[in-house]
């Protein structure tokens, strides 16, 4: 079944470029603008072969790591501290409904007019769009925790810092990795807004160079490099996912017993 | 060893006022089993948890060893009737049992060494590696019951520990906690609502009345002391007690 899948997958995808290649050869669109799939994947070859490219896939990486890594700490610490102070889930509620919203692009005059086109302009605004998907999980997570399981703690004379770690914790987790996972994706398309409309160094300013010098075929190889990594950054955040919560419900099934 | 004195519990909010717990005194003595039984709804629960130190009462004292328990006491363990929420599914079973051990600054060959006996007491001894979804709900409790007897308390507190399982289990469990009372000494007070698991397993039983709570009736179980499901539930002065009990009750429910 998984082996079909994936047959049916594959096929899926090559029907998709075989579309690619023949709807601008047959002029149904302007080659110019879209140019047929191989001259893109011919772009996609230079464009692995230049070493400018592989430093601004760094640099993006590093803008996406970096900015995802400050803001699911200040989110788990964020909730976790919101959700165990008495009153403070009360006190912030209405901020946070205010401050969510806020799409990060509108920070971007904000982040040029403090750090320039430097990392930590990219960093603001990632780090600012994906708190707030760590966050709102976190705070879900921890209204979950189990009345039973919180008593059977104190019976047990766990104190308050045990019961985080022990009870609510764990039971935040599934809802923190989700959080992470949407965090993840949200990142990587702020990293690459940053670079592309700050100029900030990366694979998003890469796209705006290659968009004016013409560079077509670059520029669409540029967007598939994206649109793969951002593929990457789902599989391997749902393998971490998968990892972490093999006791879960949503991912040990259902057992016979 | 275990103290009740005009424990009183009201709950207050939105508006409403509840009376759980009225007026309840009784004393339970060091390795005594006594049951509590009483129709549902009578606030059992709420009984058990001030008496567990989970809920603070309105109004009297509970009293293990002569201290006041104004939270929960590291001599008192609880096994909940919830046994599938009441342990940590991110934890293996070992784990499970472990855990309270660890609160309690034990060295790890101590800890070690308790787990080890307390599973193996419960027959469980080679499920410390599984998770406690993998097992069946009577071997769940069996965990839980484990993880208390490792704690090493003085006082066991069972709420209706065994409601959520088929009777083949009950019978089975009844007769475990009956074995580990025996071998251990411990003193366990008992909540139930099936009044002939209250006069199978109890030195002593308590027939509570319906809400607000008092002591309706105290009766001593003078079955033997060795007690097996074929010849103890044919026992006449099993089915006499029984039929005690079980008027009280009724007589509970209608509020006389």
């Amino acid at each position: 079944m998984r082996g079909s899948d994936a047959a049916l997958g594959a096929a899926g995808c090559a029907v998709f470029v075989l579309l690619g290649e023949a709807v601008p050869r047959l002029g149904l669109v302007d080659e110019d603008h879209f140019p047929p799939a191989c001259r893109i994947a011919g772009a996609l070859g230079r464009e692995l072969s230049d070493t400018a490219f592989w430093s601004a896939l760094g640099d993006t990486l590093t803008g996406w790591a970096l900015g995802l890594a400050i803001a699911v700490s200040a989110g788990v610490v964020a909730g976790v501290v919101i959700s165990v102070v008495p009153y403070l889930r009360e006190v912030t509620a209405s901020t946070i409904e205010f401050l969510r919203p806020i799409p990060s692009v509108a920070l971007i005059p904000l982040a040029v007019l403090l750090y320039g086109t430097e990392l930590r302009s990219v960093l603001l605004l990632v780090g600012y769009a994906a708190f707030w998907q760590v966050l709102i999980q976190v705070l879900y997570g921890v209204r979950d925790v189990d009345p039973v399981a919180e008593e059977t703690a104190r019976s047990y004379g766990l104190g308050g810092w045990a019961r985080v770690r022990h009870v609510l914790w764990p039971t935040a987790l599934p809802y923190v990795m989700t959080g992470v996972r949407l965090a993840a994706a949200v990142a990587l398309i702020l990293a690459v807004t940053a670079e592309l409309v700050i100029g900030a160094p990366g694979l998003g300013a890469r796209i705006a160079v290659a968009q004016t010098s013409q560079a077509v075929p670059e520029m669409y190889a540029l967007i598939v490099v994206t649109g793969v990594l951002g593929l990457l950054i789902n599989v391997g955040t749902r393998a971490v996912e998968r990892r972490a919560l093999a006791w879960h419900q949503s991912v040990r099934g259902e057992v016979a017993v | 060893m275990l103290d009740v004195q005009g424990l009183h519990k009201v709950y207050e909010g939105s508006g409403r006022r509840t009376e759980a717990v009225r007026d309840l005194t009784f004393s339970v003595a060091a390795g005594e089993l006594v049951c509590l039984v009483g129709p549902s709804g009578c606030g059992k629960t709420t009984l058990l948890k001030c008496v567990g130190g989970l809920l603070a009462p309105t109004a009297g004292e509970v009293r293990l060893a002569g201290r006041p328990v104004d939270g929960p006491p590291p001599g008192m363990a609880f096994v909940f009737q919830e046994y599938g929420r009441s342990l940590f599914p991110w934890m293996r079973v070992g784990q499970n049992v472990e855990l309270p051990l660890k609160q309690k600054r034990l060295s790890r060959q101590r800890r070690r060494a308790l787990v080890a006996d307390a599973l193996e007491s419960v027959g469980l001894a080679d499920a410390a590696g599984a998770y406690p979804w993998q097992l069946s709900g009577g071997m769940q409790q069996r965990v839980a019951i484990a993880r208390a007897l490792a704690y090493e308390p003085e006082v066991l507190l069972m709420d209706e520990p065994f409601a959520a399982v088929d009777a083949q289990t009950r019978a089975e469990l009844e007769d475990l906690v009956r074995r580990l009372w025996r071998e251990r000494g411990i003193t366990i007070l008992f909540v139930t609502h099936d009044i002939d698991e209250a006069v199978y397993l109890g030195e002593r039983v308590l027939v509570l009345s319906a809400s607000p709570t008092v002591v309706r009736e105290q009766l001593k179980v003078d079955l033997p002391d060795q007690r097996d499901q074929l010849h103890t539930r044919v026992n006449p002065r099993f089915a006499e007690l029984r039929t005690r009990v079980y008027e009280q009750v009724q007589a509970a429910k209608r509020g006389r």
